[in-house]
């Protein structure tokens, strides 16, 4: 399966997503006894594996006759790395407004 | 692991004028972005950012008003996508004021991203499932391997 990158915010805005990705932060399993937890269709099953797979958080096995999911890390790390981003980038701008306001300041001396 | 943004910054100068800045667009344009803001409930506006495309995300923040006290609290939802309107990212920007010590002490709280809350604070409560799969994946592999 070749892993284009999916948003991981994306992956996770969805409920049955969740929960698989709950399912397998306990134990890694066949595809099968995975979808056999959901009531849907087998090829609604495999679009979400497919979705977090792309986003990196879960990477996929041959294990003798099944595949099995196993939850990966990068999804994660990628969540982390948005969240991180976006603190950065409120610190360089409320910085910006600090500087901006001294100006103001200054001026009006 | 994080799972939203609170900053708390302390300005010299009186609520009014930092208000100012953060609902006025000409002067919001000056230290955070490029946008359309109205100081109204409601209204639907834009910041212009920096495209990231290797993570999804155009560079186009959709937001609409959320809640206004004059000179006390703003908020606005903080949207953005890989483009056409796709939204991924779905997030709440707050803002409160408060006057303190002859300035303004201003709280910033970028959260609600959707999904990330509930599911970051499971993993927290379960951390140490990185090592366990991977150790369990290990034994597995091992019992086919002499299986075989």
């Amino acid at each position: 399966m070749k892993r284009s990158i999916t948003d991981p915010f994306h992956a996770i805005s969805d409920p049955s997503r969740r929960e698989m990705l709950m399912l397998l932060s306990k134990d890694s399993m066949s595809i099968n006894s995975l979808a056999n937890n959901f009531d849907m269709s087998r090829p609604a099953v495999s679009k979400h594996i497919k979705v977090l797979y792309s986003s990196g958080f879960i990477s996929i096995e041959d294990i003798g006759r099944e595949r099995y999911c196993i939850l990966n890390q990068e999804g994660f790390t990628q969540l982390q790395e948005w969240i991180n981003y976006f603190d950065e980038f409120w610190n360089s701008k409320l910085k910006k407004l600090e500087i901006l306001l001294q100006q103001k300041s200054k001026d009006q001396k | 692991m994080k799972k939203e943004i609170i900053q708390t910054w302390h300005f010299p100068h009186p609520p009014e004028v930092i208000w100012e800045y953060l609902t006025t667009p000409e002067l919001l344009a000056q230290w955070l972005m490029k946008n359309d803001f109205k100081a109204e409930v409601g209204h639907k506006f834009q910041f212009n950012a920096e495209p990231r495309v290797k993570v999804g995300f155009d560079g186009i923040i959709y937001c609409e008003v959320l809640k206004i006290i004059p000179n006390q609290f703003l908020s606005y939802s903080w949207k953005g996508g890989p483009g056409k309107g796709k939204i991924t990212l779905d997030s709440v920007v707050s803002w409160t004021l408060t006057a303190k010590d002859g300035g303004t002490e201003l709280l910033l709280e970028h959260k609600g991203f959707k999904g990330v809350g509930n599911f970051i604070t499971y993993l927290i409560m379960n951390k140490g499932w990185a090592v366990k799969v991977k150790g369990r994946l290990t034994d597995l592999l091992k019992t086919i391997d002499h299986e075989a």
